[in-house]
């Protein structure tokens, strides 16, 4: 019903390539999310797949037809944009029956498309107003509506979230979630907000300077990054990268005169290669307080680290320091009583490090 | 302390109003002048004081003026020309409106290879003043057998004001986003459809100006209007000029003034019916969607 295949896909605004060589498959009915940078051509790439720019190079087929030639009202498509483009001049009803109006349905069939759409989204009793009279809130569910009423083979969300504040949008965000649940219908969604990204998709696609740097699900991109860039961009705070120095089959770190010997599970990485210097990938999370009730092994380190910061965030709490010279970010109990610019104790569980090239920014595994 | 400001708000108030209404009075008293002058005699123009109210106020000059005063050699005052000059506007400026309209459209939105060349060629358009283009122009009208012609007239004044249309309607799409016609496309609107169900909507504003700039402009010209125009054809700034240039016996001043009158009274209408709509800006907020 709605699958699409990008292959080869190339865009070039004169001498600028934004896009090089994507090769993409998406499933019927999948949650799709291009998430990279400002930049990285992921607003391109969904033009592209709406028939909004042309391409430079390569095909995009939908349910077995190549359509890289075909118009935009050809390709039963539907977008839902970032400023949400509602017709201004329209009311909500017509603009929801406006691709009906001009596919040329007939209105008492418009009728009912509208009602069943407008109480889906619980937006009856706005159907006579403006889009002017709306609020952030309902006017992003009217871009729905518009969208949902041509019951379309594919659903296309570029940022559609960011104008809302913040409690409104994890709210839309729920919702969104839901609605794909209830359709069912193939959703490309493009956001630069990895917590969207790692919350609805079903896949995430990473994108960086036109290049698809990683597509797998919010697990895999999430603790199986296939490169610096990846790891750093996705999780909130980012991952923590540290210099070391490989010492036989463990690392070496020196920090405040102390010297650690890191002992890590992935050491097959470590024998593959023969850098003498690594970047230990570390997510925050696993950077603690001392926990007495974790039961010692030989994953479990203790260092000593110099907070510079402390940003509650409410269920924890970050804190900032310097480690080897390094910029770390540790995830601590709001309980642990720590105060900035002071030294403590830390625990730090290399259990699920990952061990990155430093030359190539490139997992090495 | 607190009094002391008052005052001192109150004068500097009053000074303001003083001066706004010295300059009021500058820019109104031609038009004062014009129409006391048009209501006296002209015994009384010419023994009486410019200021002064008329004595004895009468239409005669305003009847002289409209349907029996000489232009030139004939007499039947401005009425033939008035309705010259309504038979050139009104095609003129629908129709320049109305490709503005498009072309700023196409110009904007649609944007093709040679777009932003075209668009300031007809800039350029602009800027070449009426002389310049007097002559080929001339030649242009002969040899289409429009000489002489209320079409002629309507055509010169369509060409010369499609680049000041295009300007204005291509400046105000500018400013509409450009994601609304993402959106209309992937409606299935095509470039007419947008343009009627989207755009159309959104363009009274600039419809006002646009308009109200070539009805002035077309109706105020003088230049196209005495060199294209035969002799049945002038429009009413041509015969002002001539009717206020043929004296029969004494220059009767009254009758040059309710002339004058006559020949402005459209583009005032003009401005007091649409300015309201001009300065109330009727998208406000609308095209944030």
């Amino acid at each position: 019903m709605g699958s699409i295949s990008l292959n080869g896909i190339k865009k070039s605004f004169g001498e600028t390539e934004v896009l090089k060589d994507i090769n993409l498959d998406i499933k019927d009915g999948e949650f799709l999310i291009l998430i990279g940078p400002s930049g990285c051509g992921k607003s391109t790439l969904m033009n592209l797949i709406a028939g909004l720019e042309e391409l430079t190079g390569g095909e995009i087929v939908i349910d077995g037809n190549d359509v890289s030639e075909e118009s935009p009202k050809d390709r039963d498509i539907a977008m839902v944009f970032q400023s949400y483009a509602l017709y201004p001049t329209m009311n909500v009803a017509r603009n929801i029956c406006f691709g009906l109006e001009m596919g040329k349905m007939p209105k008492n069939e418009q009728e009912v498309i509208l009602k069943k759409v407008s109480s889906l989204l619980q937006i009856d009793h706005l159907l006579d107003r403006k889009p002017g009279q709306l609020s952030g809130g309902q006017r992003q569910r009217v871009a729905m509506g518009r969208a949902l009423a041509r019951s379309p083979k594919v659903f296309l969300f570029d940022e559609p979230l960011s104008n809302l504040d913040a409690k409104l949008r994890v709210e839309m965000r729920t919702e969104i979630k839901k609605l794909h649940k209830r359709i069912g219908t193939t959703i490309v969604y493009v956001t630069h907000d990895q917590i969207e990204a790692m919350t609805l998709a079903d896949r995430i696609a990473v994108l960086k300077d036109g290049e698809l740097q990683q597509v797998g699900t919010p697990y895999e991109i999430y603790n199986d990054p296939v490169s610096h860039f990846v790891a750093d961009f996705m999780g909130s705070p980012g991952m923590n990268f540290i210099e070391c120095v490989v010492k036989d089959q463990n690392l070496v770190v020196e920090s405040g005169g102390e010297k650690y010997e890191l002992s890590i599970p992935c050491t097959d990485a470590l024998n593959n290669s023969n850098l003498d210097v690594v970047w230990l990938g570390i997510r925050p999370e696993m950077m603690t307080e001392i926990q007495p009730s974790v039961a010692a092994n030989s994953f479990i380190h203790q260092i000593k680290f110099d907070v510079e910061v402390l940003e509650p965030m409410g269920a924890d709490t970050v804190a900032i320091g310097q480690w080897n010279g390094d910029e770390v970010m540790a995830r601590l109990s709001p309980e642990s009583g720590n105060t900035a610019g002071k030294g403590f104790d830390l625990q730090v569980d290399t259990s699920k490090a990952i061990l990155f090239d430093p030359n190539t920014g490139l997992r090495m595994r | 302390m607190n009094s002391f400001k008052l005052t001192n708000i109150n004068i500097g108030r009053t000074l303001i109003y003083l001066i706004l209404l010295f300059f009021a009075f500058i820019y109104l008293a031609p038009l004062y002048v014009m129409f006391t002058t048009s209501l006296k005699d002209i015994e009384e123009i010419r023994s009486g004081n410019l200021m002064a109210l008329p004595m004895d106020p009468s239409l005669y000059a305003w009847k002289k003026a409209w349907s029996s005063a000489c232009t030139g050699s004939e007499c039947e005052g401005l009425a033939p020309f008035f309705w010259n000059s309504v038979r050139i506007v009104f095609p003129a400026v629908i129709i320049s409106t109305i490709l503005g309209a498009f072309n700023g459209y196409a110009l904007a939105k649609w944007k093709f290879k040679g777009s932003e060349f075209i668009f300031g060629a007809l800039l350029f358009g602009c800027f070449i003043p009426f002389q310049v283009i007097l002559l080929p122009m001339a030649k242009l009208l002969g040899s289409l057998g429009l000489a002489n012609t209320v079409t002629g007239l309507v055509l010169v004044h369509v060409i010369y004001g499609v680049a000041f249309t295009t300007l204005f309607f291509r400046n105000y799409y500018v400013g509409i986003p450009t994601e609304l016609v993402k959106a209309a496309k992937l409606d299935g609107a095509g470039f007419f459809a947008i343009f009627r169900h989207v755009f159309i909507p959104l363009s009274t504003p600039i419809f006002v100006v646009t308009i109200i700039w070539q009805f002035t402009q077309i109706w105020n010209d003088f230049l196209f209007g005495v060199v294209y125009s035969g002799s049945g054809t002038q429009p009413i700034t041509v015969a002002l000029n001539n009717l206020v240039n043929t004296s029969v016996g004494g220059k009767e001043y009254n009758v040059d003034m309710a002339a004058a009158v006559i020949a402005a009274f459209p583009t005032l209408v003009v401005y007091v019916i649409a300015g309201k709509y001009f300065v109330r800006g009727l998208t406000a907020g609308a095209v944030k969607g």
